[in-house]
């Protein structure tokens, strides 16, 4: 380190003693005035070149050399003339002031760009770190860059406070810390000591690293409480629910049973059969809502288990639409096929309650004389079923909300059917479209994704006798 | 004679519903609350038919009583089960239950499918089957693999046909997908399913369905398989 440090003095002297040598050889043609501006260049250059050490020493040395070999009388300290002397005199000053001069504004040259490329690094960081979504993507991303920026050795994220590095390598701790929290430590290891500057660089990289860490902890927070407050809203609408929508049927079921009990003699066997089918009639309007109410708050938590497998469109199609001739003896649905559909990945059994919850949907709000039509299509990757609907449209706020469990809108309201089949569609990573149905309406299309795959055209190899 | 009818499940409001229906439609019903109960009074009383709830509230559970019971005895079951359950129906299928209802049922679907169940033994039972089948405007004649649809001769495959007869020929009872796949295409086919909803599919245009209007023959059981309609 010492030997080191004394190289530039050696390697001026070097020089100057170069100089004086060529110099001397040439005593005879040049003058002092050569003579100084020449050793005043040498100065200037090493003053840029090493430093302002080595500036100095060169100056002091170039006065003794050309005073004591290339000023008359030779090889002693005496001059001759005075005016010599004066020269001699203000090539020293020139030679100290400039040399200091040249020196600093090399390095104040060297800081700027030191700066320059810091702030490179940093701003590199800072844009990474921004685009960061974990915390694991903001370890890799410091780790690159002391690694590759700042020659890190070894470079360790602990996740707590405090913490050791093996090796015998300069080795820095710094705190990943915003305000109170600290997110981990630091550990770097380098193979020499850092400079003032560079540690500086250091705790930078680490401070954007932690303020990094703490916005992605920050949107975390925040998604979380938006999940907490739909889930808050759904109990909200289940509790509305529970205390009109759950009551009404229990109120109708307990007044008929009690009216049969307490009447029995004096009604007539047509109301006694009324009040039996208002009974089974409410029973159901109930089991549906539990039901509604329990594949809702499933579907909600995640927790419904999709039975995929390649099915036919046209075949839930076809099932929703028996259901409703079941159900009114009318036919009120139209089917529009293409040849040869091919099967798409669904649940069946979940698809099918979220078709009929669309179809029963879209009956509502279709003229008695009139047929609603579910129209099957695949485009590209993905696969839709449209339930198409000739009644009034929806208001844009309407059509944003309607989904919702419970909604009130002007048309009245929707229960548990829509929102229970957005969740199905969703759960198979599919959509519920909500378009206007041209000429007037709503069209709901389940959109779900497809797989081409090779056609399943397969005659049996021996088809089974008997 | 009245046939005997052994109701098994746990909640005695059920059990008593189930009883005062059972009884109106003229059967003589005994019951059972536990799935080892069940099994002891099978034995004791040979009943006509079981309906068996698949969750008991204790083991075994109608899974488990339905399997023991099928080691020695070809006693129809029919299985309550819950909606949503699909994997438990197609289950209880597998080991050999006859059929199963969905709670909450009307009990007059109930007792169609106890009848249908019932009869569907007798003839399995007898030596010479039906030799062809109608219902609605189709006709399969299984002698001469004749098929026709409001009087019009229909022309299928080979698949096409051996589906509609493994279907027809059990008609009013649930075969699964599995199922129909290895009566059809064979057991080497395992679990290409999705042969069966392609050909399914096929048939139904042939015998021109009109689901709009309920005119079908081959009925979904979402999650589970294919029913061919009750002939009555």
């Amino acid at each position: 380190m010492r030997l080191k440090a004394l190289r530039p003095y050696g390697l001026s002297l070097v020089i100057v003693m170069a100089m004086t040598m060529g110099l001397w050889l040439l005593r005879d043609f040049l003058t002092l005035a050569n003579f100084t501006t020449l050793f005043l260049f040498a100065v200037l250059v090493i003053a840029i070149w090493q430093g302002i050490g080595p500036a100095l020493v060169s100056a002091f040395v170039s006065f003794v050399s050309i005073n004591f070999f290339l000023v008359r009388p030779l090889y002693t300290l005496i001059v001759a003339d005075p005016r010599d002397l004066l020269d001699l005199v203000v090539f020293l000053v020139v030679a100290v002031v400039g040399g200091q001069l040249a020196a600093q504004a090399q390095r104040q040259a060297a800081d700027a760009r030191q700066r320059a490329f810091e702030q490179e690094i940093l701003y590199r960081l800072t844009r990474d770190l921004n685009q960061s979504m974990t915390a694991g993507e903001v370890h890799t991303i410091l780790t690159d860059t002391l690694w590759r920026d700042l020659s890190a050795r070894q470079v360790q994220i602990l996740p707590e406070a405090g913490g050791s590095i093996e090796g015998s390598e300069a080795v820095h701790y710094v705190l990943l810390q915003v305000g109170e929290t600290v997110y981990g430590t630091l550990c770097t290891a380098f193979l020499e000591p850092l400079s003032a500057g560079q540690q500086q660089l250091l705790n930078a990289c680490a401070s954007q690293a932690a303020m990094a860490l703490h916005r992605i902890e920050l949107n975390e927070r925040a998604l979380r409480t938006h999940q907490l407050e739909q889930a808050d809203r759904l109990k909200t609408a289940i509790l509305r629910a529970v205390s009109h929508d759950l009551r009404t049927p229990i109120t109708v079921i307990k007044t008929s049973a009690s009216n049969l009990r307490q009447l029995l003699q004096q009604l007539s066997p047509d109301q006694q059969l009324e009040i039996a089918a208002t009974i089974e009639n409410e029973a159901d309007i109930l089991n549906d809502l539990v039901g509604n109410l329990l594949d809702l708050s499933r579907l909600q938590a995640g927790a419904v288990q999709l039975n995929r497998a390649a099915n036919s469109l046209e075949e839930l199609a076809g099932d929703a639409a028996a259901r409703v001739w079941q159900r009114t003896g009318q036919e009120r649905v139209r089917l529009v096929f293409p040849e040869d559909l091919p099967l798409v990945e669904f649940d069946y059994g979940l698809a099918l309650q979220a078709l009929s919850n669309l179809v029963e949907n879209a009956l509502r709000y279709e003229a008695p004389d009139s047929a609603i039509e579910l129209r099957g299509e695949i485009g590209g990757d993905e696969a839709r079923l449209a339930v198409i609907n000739h009644g009034p449209n929806l208001t844009p706020e309407e059509r944003a909300r309607i989904t919702e469990p419970f909604f009130h809108g002007k048309q009245g309201k929707t229960g548990l059917g829509l929102a229970i089949a957005k969740g199905i569609v969703e759960a198979h990573h599919g959509r519920l479209q909500i378009d206007d149905t041209p000429g007037g309406g709503v069209t709901f299309v389940i959109v779900l994704p497809f797989n081409r795959k090779e056609e399943a055209q397969h005659e049996a190899q021996n088809p089974g006798g008997g | 004679m009245k046939l005997k009818i052994l109701v098994v499940d746990d909640e005695p409001q059920i059990r008593r519903q189930l009883e005062i229906a059972l009884a109106g439609y003229g059967y003589d019903v005994v019951w059972a609350t536990n799935g080892d109960e069940a099994i002891r009074k099978t034995a004791q009383l040979s009943p006509d038919l079981i309906v068996l709830d698949i969750s008991l509230g204790s083991e075994p559970d109608g899974i488990e009583v339905c399997r023991s019971l099928r080691e020695w005895s070809k006693i129809p079951v029919i299985m309550l089960s819950v909606h949503g359950e699909d994997q438990t129906k197609i289950k209880a299928l597998q080991i050999g239950a006859d059929d199963y209802v969905t709670k909450p049922f009307n009990v007059q679907e109930l007792e169609a499918r106890i009848q249908a169940v019932l009869r569907r033994t007798s003839t399995e039972a007898a030596a010479n089957p039906k030799a062809e089948v109608r219902v609605g405007d189709l006709y399969i004649d299984l002698a001469n693999r004749i098929v026709r649809v409001a009087g019009e001769e229909i022309h299928l495959t080979p698949t096409e046909y051996n589906l509609l007869r493994v279907l027809a020929t059990h008609p009013g009872k649930v075969l699964t997908h599995r199922a129909i796949l290895n009566a059809v295409w064979g057991p080497e086919y395992g679990e290409m399913d999705q042969y069966v909803r392609v050909f399914v599919n096929q048939l139904r245009k042939k015998l021109r369905e009109n689901p709009a209007r309920d005119v079908r023959y081959i009925l979904n059981e979402p999650g589970v398989g294919y029913r061919f309609v009750n002939i009555t």
